[in-house]
């Protein structure tokens, strides 16, 4: 079987050990690409949320060997205009603490400002119901991506 | 760019599984008979997995096309086996068919899970507390499953889940999807639950109500209503049901039928609540879902007083 991905943009065939593994893992430990971390590892917390052709997934819960020729963005990968305004966001009303939601966080903001979402007129609040913040920053969460729309 | 290959990462919590493609329905029905469990949208299944050690061999179904198709038509909808959640959420048109189903798969999980979890798989998992269960009670839903020898049945929903986790889906069987009857002409259908988070958490008690009006836009001519998380299965409440048909709904009735779904529910007591309190969630839920189901059914409808 054979599983090619565009992975932020860039192509990459997935070896073969890879194939039967989760996303999660074919990033951190295949590609480096340690923005992506893994809280609970059951779907639950949403840090490792990463964009599958535009809409933002659980990497823990998805095998790579399922995603042939979808387009993976990860925080990585978000343009830096994008990132330059969120992390003025998240300083300005002070959305960051441990930040390990963070990554996780800024995708589904991305993902908001280009227009996501599941039915018209959705509080933020809803959309972010998959993001866990331990540091209970929620209000400050919220406040920075409300600024950023 | 950030660091290749770190050593120092910690493995994974899932061992390697050994994943099939297969193309067709021909293949996933071979995979099937020969033991390998089959892959929709993961959220259960890769969990247990990367917890239990098993099951170790996976067939996706998400590349067979016939699976991914959602068919609506004016009086029913077939719903594929690979179909997520959030395409149901997201249908308009599927909203005006049955959307007492639409208020179950709204509040699975979260966005990124229902992105990628199925509606079929959220009943062949079978949960007692399964959010869309109900909703497919109300609006008998039937499982269509074909067999290796490629034998077609259709399995009405309330038949096909036989406990917590278990269904009467036999080794080599496939379900290709499953299909409902949508809503009538003055009929309304709502489905609600109660959970101590709004997301991400297990329904402590839920219903589900499907009701229909004769043309008077008064009398009750049909009601069907479903309980989830409050016994082994999720549970019809036919004689509460029946209490409204034939007559006005009224509050002291409406009150009756709600008293009638508490008595008939088999609740547990576990770490999540008292049985007892889940007999009054059942209480106060029947009132807001046949409320609900009532104003969808007939749009400015009295609302209901306070119990």
């Amino acid at each position: 079987m054979q599983v090619t991905l565009r992975v932020n943009g860039k192509l990459s065939e997935v070896p073969p050990s890879f194939i039967g593994r989760r996303l999660l893992d074919y990033l951190r430990a295949e590609l480096g690409l340690t923005g992506v971390k893994e809280g609970c590892g059951e779907g639950d917390c949403g840090a490792c949320t990463v964009l599958v052709e535009g809409q933002p997934m659980c990497s823990c819960l998805l095998l790579t060997g399922v995603l042939d020729g979808r387009e993976i963005t990860t925080i990585e990968g978000l343009p830096e205009t994008f990132l330059a305004q969120f992390s003025a966001a998240c300083a300005e009303y002070g959305a960051v603490q441990c930040g390990y939601c963070t990554p996780g966080i800024a995708v589904m903001a991305a993902w908001l400002q280009a227009g996501g979402s599941e039915v018209s007129a959705q509080p933020i609040t809803k959309l972010l119901e998959g993001n866990l913040c331990r540091c209970t920053g929620y209000q400050q969460i919220i406040e920075a991506l409300s600024a950023l729309q | 760019m950030p660091p290749a290959k770190s050593p120092a990462l910690r493995p994974s919590h899932l061992p390697p599984v050994e994943l099939y493609r297969p193309a067709d329905l021909g293949e996933l029905l071979a995979h099937a008979a020969d033991g390998v469990h089959l892959l929709a949208g993961g959220t259960d299944l890769v969990v247990w997995a990367s917890q239990c050690g098993e099951p170790r061999r996976l067939a996706w179904i998400g590349s067979i096309d016939q699976l991914q198709t959602l068919d609506i038509t004016s009086d029913r909808a077939h719903i594929g086996a690979a179909v997520t959640l959030s395409r149901i959420v997201r249908s308009g048109q599927f909203r005006s068919l049955a959307p007492a189903v639409v208020d179950g798969a709204a509040v699975v999980g979260s966005v990124q899970l229902r992105n990628q979890a199925t509606l079929v798989g959220n009943v062949c998992t079978a949960s007692p507390g399964g959010d869309t269960i109900p909703a497919l009670h109300v609006h008998d839903a039937a499982l269509d499953i074909v067999s290796a020898a490629g034998d077609r049945r259709s399995v009405k929903i309330s038949d096909f889940v036989h406990g917590p986790g278990q269904t009467g889906l036999n080794t080599g069987e496939v379900v290709t999807g499953v299909t409902l009857r949508g809503l009538g002409q003055r009929e309304g259908s709502a489905f609600s639950r109660f959970t101590q988070r709004n997301a991400l958490d297990l329904a402590i008690a839920s219903v589900a109500a499907c009701l229909s009006f004769e043309s008077d836009g008064r009398t009750v001519a049909r009601a069907h209503l479903s309980m989830g998380a409050v016994g082994p299965t999720v549970l019809d409440a036919d004689e509460a049901a029946r209490s409204l048909v034939g007559h006005p709904l009224e509050p002291a009735r409406l009150r009756n039928c709600a008293d009638l779904t508490a008595e008939c529910c088999r609740p547990i007591t576990d770490h999540r609540a008292s049985a007892d309190y889940r007999r009054q969630l059942v209480r106060t839920l029947t009132m807001d879902v046949v409320d609900a189901a009532a104003e969808r059914a007939i749009p400015g409808w009295l609302a209901v007083e306070a119990p």
